[in-house]
């Protein structure tokens, strides 16, 4: 297998407009962490962008961060964490999950677009993509967005991009929204509430002005067997419901006073502060109860966003008739899903649910055999699945860039 | 009027009786608007030194109506130009000779009021203010709130992903919708997003938020709410230097602090609110900052505490803090009506929008000063200073020859310095026709090449809202075209492992 390891964009307008002549498609490749999420990508050619990895720009006061795409995110979280700044949707590490050394880069992290918990309060990756330098499938260097926080000169690609899979053009340099690091952070712990009353506990949380930045519930069953900081606050097959506040002292402080108040009615909130509340969050955000190294290592792991008051009702059903277990985090809206293995990963019957709930469904990880029998990302209707196929087409009308990764439809 | 519109479809004008009969047998009744007199009102958007009247107006009420008349269009080659309430500040919603004006002013209905998943499905033309409304008796609000809320609508404000004054902390538009439902130019019914927080597949909700009517007509939208915060209170503060001023909001972020509202006003647009509104404001300042903080009651005053500090640090002369909520309504009543209160110095005025790096403010402002002289214009500036955002206000009189022409120069003029500067073209007003033709010093060709593609998986025949955003276009089969570089391997030197 050829590996092309760029140096620039300059490079990369190369590789692909080769790509384009020898009929070839390029796998996309940062570190390579989350290369078994999507259809397996069939080519024998990869282009590796880890080469290009420098900070171009770091403004603090103006919020702002450029680096090239292939920046390892742990060394640009610890630099932006140096200045008391953070991504505040709180990117996914993935390596828990998958299995795989903690590596990563940020062009990665922008184009899966796996935001954590503060993603109900402070968006997605694509709200903190302000700009990029990518280049398409035709081997055109083009710029997308700007460098400022507030920017509508012509179309939004930045959306786009985010969450892309590579699937539209090589990011080559991208820039970010960063967000000052909160003062302090409280956790209330609510124990024992089932699925159903968990989604509701959070729905009044989240419906409340106290500016929630992260509720998540997690079964007994699922906790039973996590190691670390979540397995230390389960007690024997107990359920945990968790909510955040985060903010100056003060006032994380009295937010936490008036919404265990508010939710008395869901059992009298235990509250844990700063460290050992982002212990917990953290492990939350990586789905640490389906880690790789832990019981269900072989489950496929499946991820459901839904409408969140939906999400207690779904996660249950979803449970009972797979044998599987769930985890809700986005106040219901977001469900990570362990299911025991079978041919299709349990597609069908999961999807079955899913859609009837107004949701869509990722099969983040499974092995190869099964990723290649189903959909793993999720089928849409015929109508917003031929514009999808058309916008794509639009970027990389060859089909050089991560080739059939989204989607099984028929390859051009 | 400088910037010039596509030629009109001679061939379609001559149809136009024909083209009128097919619009009212799918739009009965008062829904088709083809008298002159009655056209009058559609004739400008917000940007109102741009008059075009349309071919016909029409008025459809339901999603199948729209479907029809752009199915209509689709299949007769006849443009459209997509309206909501008509507040585009960039001339988004100007109409042309040869298209119909599709209003989306009867789709006032709010569909849905979810407060269990703090969302709301409505139908475009409500207004953004309205919005709110609905949802206040729950303690709920919608987060963006563009100055012209009263007026513009929800469809609008998806189509120009509008901001407000509150966007540093709640974001823009694109940050608070759920989804949308649109039909395509070819007269295709399609549902992007939901109730849930993320779309699947690729975020066709982005892409076509901030598309200015180009890609498709908005018939739903399916917004996020949030709860309002407890309390907010103001702090007004007067700065002797306008760089002292910008240092304080750098320090503010620097801090750690987002407040909910951070806007500047300069010397020119102080006298002129002040004069209009009487709010107290100093008026021997050379900056004036109004930072609103919002949240519990004990995180406001402790913030407030903050802040007063870290002005007085950077050498604020003046510092007033809200202490009832009609003060802190006064102190926004004069940047509020910062707009009307130039035009009553001036017969009209130019409203610009770009957005700057904070850091280049000053540098900014004094070019500024020198353009006026140069154009003998003068310019009052109000700036959402916590995300760079910048409205110079432009005066001039439209009644002196040549005046109109001047002050164009000199806005293009200021725009051309805001991305010089590393900045953009356009923060919240979109670029419509007032920044077509300034898109070249932002973007390349093949940056906008990939633009209008986009623009090609949408309406490939390119009716939809021709003449906006794009000064020049192109044939979707020619932009379509991959060109196959020789040499299967163009870079033998590159390390292969």
């Amino acid at each position: 297998m050829d590996i092309l390891k760029v140096r620039d964009a300059l490079d990369v307008e190369a590789a692909v407009r080769a790509a384009i002549a020898s009929e070839q498609p390029l796998e996309i490749v940062g570190h390579g962490s989350k290369r078994m999420v999507g259809q397996p990508v069939a080519t024998n050619a990869v282009l590796d962008l880890s080469a290009l990895n420098a900070i171009t720009a770091y403004e603090p006061s103006e919020l702002i961060l450029t680096v090239q795409a292939g920046a390892p995110v742990a060394d640009v979280l610890s630099l932006i964490d140096s200045k008391n700044q953070q991504f505040s949707f709180e990117p996914m590490n993935t390596s828990r999950l998958l299995g795989t050394p903690d590596i990563g880069t940020i062009g990665g992290m922008i184009a899966a677009g796996l935001a954590g918990p503060r993603r109900i309060q402070a968006g997605g990756a694509r709200d903190h993509l302000l700009g990029a330098h990518a280049v398409s499938g035709f081997g055109d260097s083009f710029k997308a967005g700007g460098k400022v926080v507030k920017n509508v000169t012509g179309y939004d690609l930045c959306k786009l991009l985010a969450g892309s899979w590579g699937t539209l053009a090589v990011m080559t340099e991208v820039t970010l929204k960063v967000m000052p690091h909160a003062e302090s952070e409280r956790t209330l712990l609510l124990r024992g509430l089932d699925d159903i009353k968990a989604n509701k506990a959070m729905t009044a949380a989240l419906g409340s002005p106290f500016d929630v930045s992260g509720a998540a519930h997690l079964p007994g069953s699922a906790l039973r067997t996590t190691q670390g900081p979540l397995g230390e606050i389960a007690a024997a097959d107990e359920s945990v419901t968790l909510l955040r506040l985060e903010g100056i002292t003060v006032s994380a402080k009295h937010r936490a006073t008036s919404l265990a108040t508010v939710l008395s009615a869901y059992g009298a909130a235990e509250i844990v502060e700063d460290g050992a509340s982002a212990a917990l969050w953290a492990d939350i955000r990586d789905v640490v109860p389906f880690a790789a190294d832990g019981p269900r290592a072989l489950w496929p792991v499946w991820r459901i966003v839904c409408p969140p008051a939906s999400g207690g009702a779904l996660g249950q059903g979803l449970a009972k008739g797979s044998q599987g277990e769930v985890i809700y985090d986005w106040g219901g809206g977001l469900i990570w899903a362990a299911l025991p293995p079978s041919a299709d990963a349990q597609a069908a019957q999961l999807r079955k649910l899913v859609n009837a709930a107004g949701g869509h469904a990722t099969l983040v990880r499974a092995p190869e055999a099964v990723r290649r029998g189903v959909d793993v990302f999720h089928p849409q209707a015929p109508g917003l699945a031929a514009l999808g196929e058309r916008v794509r087409n639009s970027f990389d009308p060859r089909n050089i860039l991560n080739r059939g990764r989204m989607s099984r439809g028929p390859i051009a | 009027m400088t910037i010039m519109m596509p030629a009109a479809d001679q061939a379609v004008l001559a149809r136009r009786d024909t083209i009128v009969a097919a619009l009212r047998a799918i739009v009965p009744g008062e829904g088709v608007i083809s008298s002159a007199a009655e056209m009058l009102p559609y004739e400008s958007d917000g940007l109102m030194a741009y008059r075009q009247p349309p071919m016909v107006v029409v008025l459809p009420d339901t999603t199948e109506q729209v479907s029809k008349v752009l199915r209509y269009c689709f299949d007769n080659g006849i443009k459209v130009v997509p309206r909501g309430s008509g507040t585009s500040l960039s001339g988004g919603a100007l109409p042309l000779a040869d298209a119909v004006l599709l209003g989306l002013g009867k789709f006032k209905r709010i569909r849905e009021i979810d407060f269990d998943n703090r969302a709301v499905v409505t139908e475009p033309g409500v207004t953004n203010l309205a919005l709110s409304q609905a949802v206040a008796h729950a303690g709920f609000y919608y987060a963006p709130d563009p100055s012209s809320q009263i007026a513009c609508s929800i469809g609008g404000n998806v189509a120009e992903n509008s901001g407000g004054v509150h966007c540093l902390k709640y974001g823009m538009t694109t940050n608070n919708l759920l989804g949308c439902e649109i039909v395509l130019m070819s007269g295709e019914i399609i549902k992007v997003g939901g109730k849930a927080a993320e779309p699947s597949g690729y975020d066709l909700m982005g892409i076509i938020t901030g598309s200015e009517g180009l890609l498709g007509v908005i018939t739903e939208v399916t917004v996020r709410i949030l709860q309002k915060p407890e309390t907010a209170r103001a702090l007004m503060i007067g700065f002797a230097e306008v760089e002292e001023a910008g240092k304080c909001v750098a320090d503010i972020i620097g801090a750690g602090i987002i407040p909910g509202g951070m806007e500047m006003m300069d010397k020119p647009a102080i006298h002129a609110a002040e004069a209009f509104v009487h709010a107290g404001y100093p008026l021997d300042v050379e900056a004036l900052l109004i930072i609103e903080l919002d949240g519990p009651g004990v995180e406001v005053d402790e913030l407030i505490t903050r802040v007063e500090a870290i002005a007085l640090g950077c050498g604020s002369t003046t510092c007033q803090i809200s202490t009832s909520e009609s003060e802190r309504l006064l102190f926004w009543s004069g940047r509020k009506a910062a707009f009307p209160a130039v035009g009553r110095i001036s017969p009209d005025y130019l409203c610009m929008d770009g957005t700057i790096p904070r850091a280049a403010l000053p540098l900014v402002l004094r070019r500024m000063k020198e353009m006026s002289a140069k154009y003998g214009l003068g310019v009052a500036n109000v700036f959402h200073a916590g995300d760079g955002n910048l409205h110079p206000l432009i005066l001039y009189d439209a009644n002196k020859p040549g005046e109109l022409q001047r002050a164009e120069d000199f806005g293009a003029d200021i725009l051309r310095l805001c991305v010089e500067v590393g900045g953009v073209l356009t923060g919240e007003h979109g670029v419509g026709i007032e920044k077509r033709d300034l898109m070249p010093e932002m973007f390349s060709e093949i940056d906008l090449n990939q633009q209008q593609r986009l623009k090609c998986a949408f309406d490939a025949q390119g009716l939809l809202n021709p003449g906006k955003v794009f000064p020049t276009l192109h044939r979707c089969a020619e932009l379509g075209r991959v060109h196959v570089h020789g040499g299967k391997l163009a870079f033998p030197e590159l390390p292969r492992f």
